[in-house]
């Protein structure tokens, strides 16, 4: 933290984000998520194309930041230098890493192969839980009984 | 003085919507001031691509990352602990996980029963009716019959599901012979009133967006508008006003705009959380501070230090999907045994791990480089495939950890509040103890990877003690129900007030305790002296 004082009108992404600066994304990107383990890389999944532009959408506070990061990494960085940033420009690797990694897993090609479907809701079913009770799951557990303590000052019948 | 209300409020959390309530009910004309705003669910976008980038900006649960409207600077330079909150109409509510615990009965007597802490003027078995009612305004989901609890009603709902996750750690528990039971969640498992039934998003830390959690905004304060009661918001309180008796008279607030507004009241309640109200307390009159003749006012701040246990496992258990809320939790080993090293307990809950990026930009997913070519490896591994143990423990209370103004005032010029806070050995000693039993579940469970986090300094979700209660006025700054000794129509009903911090989940407390406190008020109104 701090001594920030509060900010009242969210920063827009008025900076526009030129077709070089993708380019340097791509490059950056690949190199923080290279394909592996049945997913696509993040240069292949697009963070530097259209799910940049949701991404941009969704927060356009992290713009700037993130073009501040592509300006300081150059044309062909390694991902060392890449994780420098986190000491010598900790606000504009933490914008850079989350644009790569948040337009990452919006991404179908990524969020398919991991089964990971959050839209689809389902609503709870209150007879799981009781349906485990009366398989016994709970048994022992009363079993075994009470296990708080009871104060000397506990009013009659409470175990005083 | 003519009052434009029986009684003024500040602060729109569970607290203040409790009193709220229960003062209309009594026909008490309300106005109750919120320095923040309703909570926009626009923003709360489960479901949606961008949930994930959206949350952290906009239901960030620490205020200074947040930095939204209400929200204060909160130096916490000076402390191991970062303070969380949510400052807007529903309070803290709108970011819980709604995990509802009462406070053990031991929790009330830790004097008594460990010679540590202070007992509570009251007991378990005191609170328990109000524990029941505010179980129904909640819409509290569970099962009867928890045996690390005294005996009592069943909830209103009954609880939400084990899921694979719930029930492989119910399994692990039962071959360990050690307690668990399904959780008690502020969470509707069934439509329930202004509440719809909880469809698994896992997201209720981040605004639920489905209107499943039961967050004062929606339970209480909706309902109760056009009922007698005025809800202002974006209106910061900077100080309490008192006559030339020492009778609150009132308070003075800013708007949005900076403008200082007076407005008078019969009787001033606070439930600003427990920096919010020492905050206020501190800068009356005009700086001087009010009700701290004890020297208590900001002193005793406690945190409830949080840790976890994660664990990963081969199996893919959907653990992005289920109530965030608590599948189950345990008080095995909640109640003192000196031969572990240290005093009081801690309280234990399995809850799913959620959503990728919560997993992968993180510090508490261990320490293995998540860039390059392990990057896609680990979130196959992790998402819906591990688990959360939260273990929070009892933080006793230490006249040195407290809150104090800081000469970084607001953008309308109220000073804001610096923490110093440091986590007692007693603490240390106890999570690591606790973390150690969890890390034994885990294996029993089956993980094949666990990482474990003893006191995550990022987490301070429950803040108490600030403003203790107490009968005698050297040592406390209210009485047992909530009136302060110094401004007998000045009353704080929030967790400022708790002598002792419990190792649980605070709200359930938090609500108890307000009810049972406004209806005392209501009862001792016609004898009350108010300002002239």
């Amino acid at each position: 933290m701090t001594g920030q004082d509060p900010i009242r009108i969210e920063a827009r992404a008025e900076v526009e984000i030129t077709a070089d600066a993708r380019d340097r994304l791509a490059r950056v990107a690949d190199l923080l998520i290279p394909a592996g383990a049945g997913l696509p890389s993040a240069r292949a999944a697009g963070v530097h194309k259209g799910l940049l532009d949701q991404v941009a959408r969704a927060r356009p506070d992290l713009v700037p930041p993130l073009l501040d990061a592509l300006a300081a990494l150059g044309d062909a960085p390694g991902l060392a230098l890449v994780e420098g940033l986190a000491t010598t420009a900790p606000d504009a690797y933490a914008a850079l890493t989350l644009v790569v990694a948040g337009g990452y897993v919006m991404s179908p090609q990524v969020t398919e192969p991991l089964r990971y479907t959050p839209n689809e809701t389902e609503i709870v079913d209150p007879r799981d839980t009781l349906n485990a009770v009366a398989e016994g799951l709970l048994d022992q557990v009363r079993a075994r009984g009470p296990i708080y303590r009871v104060p000397p000052d506990a009013p009659p019948g409470h175990g005083s | 003085m003519h009052a434009a209300c029986d009684v003024l409020i500040v602060g729109a959390g569970p607290s203040g919507a409790v009193a709220a309530q229960e003062f209309a009910r009594s026909g008490m004309r309300v106005i109750c001031l919120e320095q923040g705003d309703w909570p926009d669910y626009s923003r709360a976008r489960h479901g949606h691509p961008d949930y994930e980038l959206v949350s952290r900006k906009h239901w960030a649960w620490n205020p200074n990352d947040r930095r939204g409207v209400g929200d204060y600077a909160v130096d916490d330079t000076e402390s191991d602990i970062s303070a969380l909150m949510y400052n807007g109409v529903g309070g803290s509510t709108v970011l819980y996980a709604a995990q509802w615990e009462r406070f053990q009965p031991s929790d009330f007597r830790t004097h008594t029963l460990d010679g540590v802490g202070d007992d509570w003027p009251f007991d378990y078995w005191d609170l328990e009716p109000y524990y029941e009612e505010v179980e129904r305004q909640f819409a509290v989901s569970g099962l009867a019959g928890d045996p690390a609890l005294p005996p009592a009603k069943a909830p209103p709902l009954p609880p939400v599901p084990l899921n694979k996750v719930g029930r492989r750690g119910a399994e692990a528990l039962n071959r360990l012979g050690w307690h668990w039971w399904p959780g008690t969640n502020a969470i509707a498992t069934a439509d329930y009133g202004p509440l719809r039934a909880c469809d698994q998003r896992a997201a209720c830390p981040f605004g639920c967006p489905t209107g499943a959690k039961a967050s004062v905004d929606r339970t209480h304060w909706r309902p109760l508008l056009g009922k007698g009661v005025r809800l202002v918001v974006r209106a910061s309180v900077e100080q309490v006003l008192l006559d030339e008796r020492g009778r609150a008279g009132g308070v003075v607030y800013a708007d949005e705009n900076g403008v200082r507004h007076r407005i008078e009241a019969g009787v001033v309640v606070l439930c600003a959380n427990a920096l919010g109200t020492p905050r206020i307390l501190f800068n009356s009159a005009d700086g001087s501070g009010i009700a701290n003749s004890s020297g208590m006012v900001g002193r005793r701040l406690m945190t409830h230090p949080f840790g976890n246990a994660i664990g990963i496992f081969d199996e893919d258990l959907e653990s992005w999907r289920g109530p965030i809320g608590q599948y189950l939790h345990s008080l095995q080993f909640y109640e003192t045994d000196r031969s572990r090293g240290f005093v009081r307990g801690a309280k234990w809950n399995l809850i799913p791990s959620g959503a990728p990026l919560s997993m992968m930009l993180t510090t508490t997913w261990g320490d293995e480089p998540i860039w390059g070519e392990s990057f896609t490896r680990l979130l196959r591994e992790r998402l819906g495939r591990s688990v959360i143990w939260g273990v929070i423990c009892e933080d006793l209370p230490d006249p040195d950890n407290r809150v104090t103004l800081n000469d970084r005032p607001d953008e309308h010029g109220i000073p804001g509040v610096s923490l110093h806070y440091r986590v007692s050995d007693n603490t240390r000693a106890m999570m690591h103890w606790h973390i150690d039993r969890v890390s034994e579940v885990l294996d029993v469970m089956g993980a094949k990877q666990k990482i474990l986090n003893p006191i995550i300094p990022g987490i301070g979700w429950h803040l108490m003690g600030t403003a203790v209660m107490g009968r005698d006025p050297d040592s406390s700054v209210v009485a047992p129900d909530g009136q302060c000794h110094d401004v007998p129509n000045l009353y704080v009903f929030d967790s400022s007030i708790f002598p002792t911090s419990s190792g649980t989940n605070p709200v359930a407390t938090i609500a108890a305790n307000a009810l049972r406190c406004a209806r005392s008020l209501v009862a001792r109104r016609r004898e009350l002296e108010v300002a002239s």
